[in-house]
């Protein structure tokens, strides 16, 4: 509280772009995302921290922005589903999910997306357990599970892995359909 | 991309246009709405010369592909591909009224005209074509939207748009049209991937939480203290008073809107909106108490009900007495929640009469009407243009908030956005209702069944949109609707069957949920069929099979066998995978019957449930699913598997994991600890077996696959276990107790602790203080000075006083949340009173300005304030008197530049005797030591440099000391040993820390340093703004501090790190996460961030095992975190933590308090008082 609260605007980066907001420090990541940026990638989904839908990358970490403050992402890179990939130029875990058609309402996809691109570049091969535990607390209602486990193996398969999340996706899908 | 809405108006203006059109209906569904006007048409299909082509369709999208299995058959019957058409789904301004979309219905019912518009569309244009062509119709084929000469080799086509050049043909949708035949389908029958999933894959889609319209406004609702109770006198008549006083601070705020229960707030910005609701108070009558509904069979019995006798045959009641083995059962099934992942969301701009509203609704029309009643304006008025939101499976709160955010804009005059809360999401969707099952029967001594006297009760309802109800526009009535007989007929041929549905008014807010009655009632029979079976000593397929004449049923029910590779058995088997861990197999079928009774049937479905349970524990994980689905053609088989999955995983769920709770009066649960949903982890593998069906016509399979479900599992853990369970949910806590092996319960809550000390202090003090206080004469003011020119003190020293400003906290009590720095203010709760932080910016008046150097010395040194006056010592003068001279004038320095403001003090408002200021004067006598600090010479610089640091301005004894009964610090021994200070406890930094593991320099370091120590947790509450504060210091004043810090600690530990994996190793492998609510809540709410296997999430990741606050005496700082979280954490680096004030009620709070110190703090007692520490916390939340 070396200063006040409003005194200086907060700088922060998203999606490639330089903003300077004039906003009280404490306001919630997701609301200025949202509202002031319009980027409707990240999701209200609880406001606690409890289901992921409204998960960013800061500095490349996984982040749940409906309880991140701006004064924690001062001075940081922020990315949103947007700012991950395009339609036109998807990312690879975007294309993966596409690909598996990993969604019925969709709601929690960002979440999915998003944690799953911070997963996988941590664990680029992971086992398909390893995919569950990593995904354990995003909620998805709709029961896409098994679509979304699909294109988790599958995006770290087209990631270039390697032979380890090519076997562990096989390994699904012979599970699968047995 | 947004949800296209084109007005019928505008394109039946347009030339180069066919239309299909019907006569408007007047749809009389549950809800009837009004009649269309008279000679109204509704559009169906729509092409133009540009060769855009739309197909209506009054249903919505609830996630489940529909959109893409609509477009495939459109495109189908038009030999189109499939890109090329466009679907626009229940806009009220544009889409045909076909009632709500329910039941699964849109494949089955809707489709229809639909294809047959498109059909009809295609015969017109092939008509067309044959007259420019010269060529008979029936010599052309289309390909592609290109209709030419079926003789191949010619390429002389024209396209559907060429035909329409200058056209409008206008036609009125036939009955009988010749459709496409099977054989012949390109596009139905294709696995197609759904349009939708790419946009929603990269945040391109627009959901309702998403529609920004020009000049919207931001809306939150605040809900009456009956959550999720919606009948009865007092619904809408409870509110007593909205202070709206208590959010006049909050920026932007635009409105507080009351209407009988119906509170809102307007604000300019998403989160002023939600401030405000948080931070209005309001008053309510108390609600009256729900019955006790833990017991459910016995409240659903007592609850009142009219009997329909949907079935009887044979003679029930003679066969059921002279039955050889008689067999009476009870089933019984929860509340559970639909649990969209997004809260609800809509927009709405009511304005001059006209209302437009965006809305996730599942049901646009019925909406339409509510909207007219409580706004009283005509149906016509109102447009509903439908976005897609989060899955819904039933009914949740869409509606509820469209009409929430109606109300507000009306009020305001501008487009109002009202999000919902995540628990008021939960606490007033309309549940999925409870219900009964009871069976009258038995076994004859052949085997045979002798009776099937089966009795279902279902309080459903129609749950009223909660705005008509708490305004009081709709009495609150409870209409009952005969909703329970959803496959209430059981598929097996009984010879003696009775089938009675009790019809009952709502218990709580209800309406269906996916499987409506019919999962409850199938689980009644496929359990009870299993039971039959295992009585007559036969397999449990073979049985079924018996009795099952249905020949698509019996193809469905042998290949599920089949393909799960049934394993024959006439007992349960309980064999044994491991130790305590035994698998088994269970089967269960059902045809889906919905919509009136006797209703018609949807998909086919059968499941095979593989489970394994621990019979210690009572865990019950299902393996693997296999399930089986006939639903006649598949439009789009890809599709049709998707949906089964999520069936499978979500009636998993419901049956192994969820189950309403209530407080006396509400909904209990409010997030989703308090009632999870199944996890990654615990997905079971799903195999699906499609049935080919092609010339079969389609049946809608949004939900027939989550019927069989629970019986499937309750079956599978009889074979396992030899055990059986007819009620769901099925968790550890209901499996042990089957099994006879209850686990010992948690430990009861001791009782109440005694009265803490500052209760006893008043006592004490009149006698103690006002002797002293005669003794000392009352002191004089000091003479004011014209305030010091700033250019008079230098930089070097006016920098020096600012990080002595910033290790002295100033700032931290001298300035009001979101006020001007040092300006004053800030109550201060003392247990004597509040008193209020002066003004330490050099204005004149009302600040420092005409303090001279030697009056602020004093007031430093001896508490004394210029005019003379005693400051109390919740200003740490006894500890400001040990600072150096130089260090002093600096920060008189640093204070005096400072820009002044003008900001008055408070009064303080003291309890007696503590209001008389000059009885300060005897306190000081009897505890103030006056004079700076003396280093010791035995001990080395830097110790000297920390000692001076933490004792003089740092003043840590200030809140780390214990205080005798008239506040002073005591001395000795109890120097450091721990405090109270706000609510919060400052734990003790002696070697009488509770923490897990010592304080070592290291961690003291670390802590004061980023907030943060890995062995003990983060800065919270009072010590996050001293950590901030302390950034000001450099690394050696902070190394010093650690290093004298650390002298009073304990012996320091071998192997810190070692010591605490095997902390955290232990405490993990102690986790119950479904056996208790605490375990439940930690799971849901905790374990994210916490656990110490948890995703990679930005921040710290503080490990409880190793948390001073779950170690410590008293569970007020881990009570006070959980209610509040670290709203302002000391560094940008730890992340942030939320408070649950608003998600958990007390018993919830006190729950998880005691299941983290019994897990994470094995080894300590447990705590007493948590009960009431959590009420008290509460009840004062304090300034930190
Ligand atoms: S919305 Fe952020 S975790 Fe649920
Ligand atoms: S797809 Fe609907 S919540 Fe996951």
């Amino acid at each position: 509280m070396s200063l006040p609260e409003h005194a200086a605007p907060v700088s922060f980066e998203v999606n490639g772009v330089a903003h300077s907001l004039d906003l009280p420090r404490e306001t919630r990541l997701i609301y200025v995302l949202r509202n002031d940026l319009q980027l409707n990638g990240p999701k209200f989904g609880c406001g606690l921290g409890e289901c992921g839908a409204c998960t960013v990358l800061v500095d490349g970490v996984a982040a749940r922005a409906c309880v991140l403050t701006l004064k924690s992402v001062e001075g940081r890179k922020v990315t949103t589903l947007e700012g991950l990939g395009t339609l036109d130029l998807p990312h690879p875990v975007q294309a993966a999910f596409i690909t598996a058609q990993a969604a019925q309402c969709g709601y929690c996809l960002n979440g999915m997306i998003m944690t799953a691109a911070a997963f996988l570049s941590r664990h680029p091969a992971p086992t398909l357990d390893e995919a569950r535990e990593a995904l354990r607390y995003n909620l998805c209602r709709c029961g896409t599970h098994v679509e979304i486990l699909r294109a988790v193996m599958l995006a770290a398969q087209a990631m270039g892995a390697g032979s380890t999340a090519a076997g562990a996706a096989t390994t699904l899908e012979g599970a699968d359909h047995d | 991309m947004t949800e296209p809405t084109p007005t019928p108006s505008a394109l039946l203006e347009r030339t180069g246009t066919l239309a299909i059109l019907r006569p408007s209906q007047h749809v009389r569904g549950l809800v009837p709405t009004a009649p269309p006007p008279e000679g109204a048409l509704d559009l169906f299909l729509f092409l133009d010369d540009a060769g855009a082509v739309m197909a209506f369709n009054g249903h919505v999208d609830l996630g489940t592909g529909i959109r893409t299995a609509l477009a495939q058959i459109v495109a189908e019957e038009l030999d189109l591909p499939l890109a090329a058409v466009t679907m626009v789904l229940g806009h009220t301004g544009g889409t045909p009224n076909q009632g709500a979309t329910i039941a699964s219905d849109s494949i089955q019912v809707s489709a229809i005209p639909l294809r047959r518009a498109a059909a009809q569309a295609r015969h017109h244009l092939v008509a067309l074509a044959a007259a420019a062509l010269g060529v008979p119709a029936d010599e052309l084929i289309v390909s592609d939207g290109v209709v030419h000469p079926r003789a191949s080799g010619s390429n002389a086509g024209i396209s559907y748009a060429t035909l329409l050049a200058g056209r409008q043909d206008r036609l009125m949708l036939e009955d009988s049209v010749t459709l496409k035949p099977a054989g012949d389908y390109r596009i139905v029958g294709q696995r197609v991937p759904r349009v939708d999933i790419p946009a929603k894959a990269t945040g391109a889609f627009v959901y309702v939480h998403d529609v920004r319209v020009p000049g919207m406004l931001h809306g939150r609702v605040v809900r009456p203290p009956y959550a999720g109770v919606d009948a009865g006198d007092f619904i809408g008549h409870s509110l007593i008073k909205v202070d709206e006083a208590s959010v006049a601070h909050i920026p932007g705020l635009v409105a507080v809107v009351t209407m009988g229960d119906f509170i809102g707030v307007v604000a300019e910005r998403e989160e002023q909106a939600a401030e405000a609701a948080r931070c209005l108070k309001v008053e309510w009558k108390a609600p009256p108490p729900l019955p006790e509904l833990k017991d459910l069979a016995q409240a659903l019995r007592a609850n009142p009900s009219t009997t329909r006798v949907l079935a009887d045959q044979g003679d029930a009641d003679a066969a059921r007495a002279a039955a050889a083995i008689p067999m009476d059962r009870t089933y019984v099934w929860p509340y559970q929640m639909h649990g969209s992942i997004g809260p609800s969301c809509a927009v709405a701009d009511v304005r001059d009469g006209q209302a437009t509203i965006w809305s996730g609704t599942q049901n646009p029309f019925p909406l339409r009407l509510d909207i007219s009643i409580l706004l009283g304006i005509e149906e016509a008025d109102i447009e509903i243009l439908r976005f897609e939101a989060a899955g819904c499976y039933g009914r949740n709160c869409a509606d509820d908030v469209a009409a929430d955010a109606a109300l507000l804009s009306r009020a305001v005059g501008r487009p109002v956005r009202v999000q919902l809360t995540r628990e008021q999401e939960h606490a007033w969707e309309p549940k999925g209702a409870a219900q009964l099952m009871e069976v009258k029967g038995g076994l004859n001594a052949d085997g045979t069944p002798a009776a099937y006297d089966f009795a279902t009760s279902y309080p459903s309802n129609a749950a009223t949109t909660l705005a008509l109800l708490l305004t009081g526009r709709v009495p609150a009535n409870n209409p009952v609707f005969e909703m329970g007989d959803r496959t209430a007929i059981p598929p097996y041929a009984y010879d003696n069957l009775r089938v009675k549905a009790h019809d009952m008014a709502p218990i709580v807010r209800a309406a269906w949920l996916r499987g409506v009655s019919a999962l409850p009632n199938s689980f009644a029979h496929e359990s009870y069929i299993d039971e039959l079976a295992a009585a007559a000593g036969v397999d449990p397929v073979e049985y079924r099979l018996r009795y099952l004449h249905d020949p698509r049923a019996v193809d469905l029910v042998k290949e599920v066998a089949a393909r799960a590779s049934w394993e024959h058995h006439t007992a349960p088997r309980q064999e044994v995978v491991d130790g305590d861990v035994v698998r088994g197999q269970g089967f269960a079928y059902a045809l889906y019957v919905h919509s009136k009774f006797p209703g018609y049937g949807a998909a086919w479905s059968a499941w095979v449930a593989d489970v394994e349970v621990n019979k210690r524990t009572g865990d019950v994980a299902v393996k693997r699913v296999v399930v089986g689905q006939d639903s006649g053609l598949m439009i789009n088989p890809a599709g049709i598997e998707h949906q089964i999955h999520g069936n499978v995983i979500q009636a998993t769920s419901r049956a192994l994991k969820e189950e309403v709770s209530f407080s006396e009066t509400a909904v209990a649960d409010k997030e989703w600890g308090a009632y999870p949903i199944l996890t990654f982890p615990e997905v079971p593998v799903i195999n699906v077996v499609l049935m080919p069906r092609p010339d079969d016509p389609p049946l809608g399979s949004g939900e027939s696959a989550s019927v069989p479900s629970a019986a499937a599992i309750a079956n599978a853990i009889f074979d396992a276990t030899g055990v059986r369970l007819r009620e769901p949910p099925f968790t550890p806590e209901r499996v042990r107790a089957a099994l006879g092996n209850p686990l010992p319960p948690e430990p009861p809550a001791p009782p109440a602790k005694k009265r803490p000390w500052f209760a006893l202090a008043g006592a004490a003090l009149a006698g103690a203080l006002g002797m002293a206080a005669v003794a000392l004469p009352i002191r004089g003011a000091i003479a004011p000075i014209t305030r010091p020119d700033p250019a008079s003190f230098s930089a070097d020293m006016i920098a020096r006083g600012r990080q002595l400003a910033a290790l002295g906290d100033c700032a931290v009590c001298h300035t009001v949340p979101g006020g001007t720095v040092n300006a004053g203010g800030r109550a201060l709760e003392t247990p004597y009173g509040t008193v209020y932080s002066t003004n330490l910016t050099p204005d004149p008046e009302t600040g420092i300005g005409r303090w001279s150097y030697a009056a602020f010395e004093r007031a430093m040194r001896e508490g004394i304030s210029r005019d003379g006056r005693h400051l109390y010592p919740a200003f740490p003068y006894t500890s400001f008197t040990r600072t150096s001279d130089t260090d002093l004038q600096a920060l008189y320095a640093f204070l005096m530049s400072q820009a002044p403001v003008v900001a008055p003090t408070p009064e303080a408002k003291m309890a007696f005797p503590f209001n008389i200021r000059p009885l300060m004067a005897g306190w000081n006598t009897l505890f103030l030591r006056p004079g700076q600090m003396q280093a010791d010479p035995a001990r080395s610089p830097q110790w000297n440099r920390g000692a001076y640091l933490v004792e003089s301005l740092g003043h840590c004894g200030a809140c780390h000391t214990p205080r005798n009964l008239l506040g002073a610090e005591k001395t000795g021994a109890a120097y450091l040993a721990g405090g109270m200070v706000d609510g919060w406890e400052a734990p003790a930094l002696t070697a009488l820390s509770k923490a897990p593991i010592p304080w070592t320099e290291a961690e003291l370091f670390s802590y004061l340093r980023t907030g943060f120590s890995r062995f003990h947790g983060t800065a919270a509450g009072p010590m996050a703004p001293v950590v901030e504060e302390l950034a000001a210091l450099p690394d050696a004043d902070i190394r010093a501090m650690a290093t004298y810090l650390a002298s009073f600690s304990g012996p320091v530990p071998a192997d810190p790190v070692a010591q605490a994996a095997a902390l955290q190793a232990e405490a993990t492998a102690s986790l119950r996460p479904l056996d208790s609510l605490g375990g439940r809540l930690y799971e849901g709410a905790c374990a994210a961030c916490h656990a110490e296997s948890g995703p990679t999430l930005f921040g710290v990741r503080p490990a409880l095992a190793l948390n001073t606050n779950v170690h410590a005496a008293r569970p007020d700082n881990l009570i006070r975190v959980i209610l509040d979280g670290i709203p302002k954490p000391a560094a940008r680096d730890l992340g942030d933590m939320p408070g649950f004030r608003d998600s958990f009620d007390d018993g919830q709070v006190a729950a998880l308090v005691r299941y983290l110190r019994a897990k994470f703090a094995p080894n300590a007692p447990a705590w007493s008082g948590v009960d009431e520490a959590v009420a008290l916390a509460r009840a004062n939340p304090g300034s930190h």
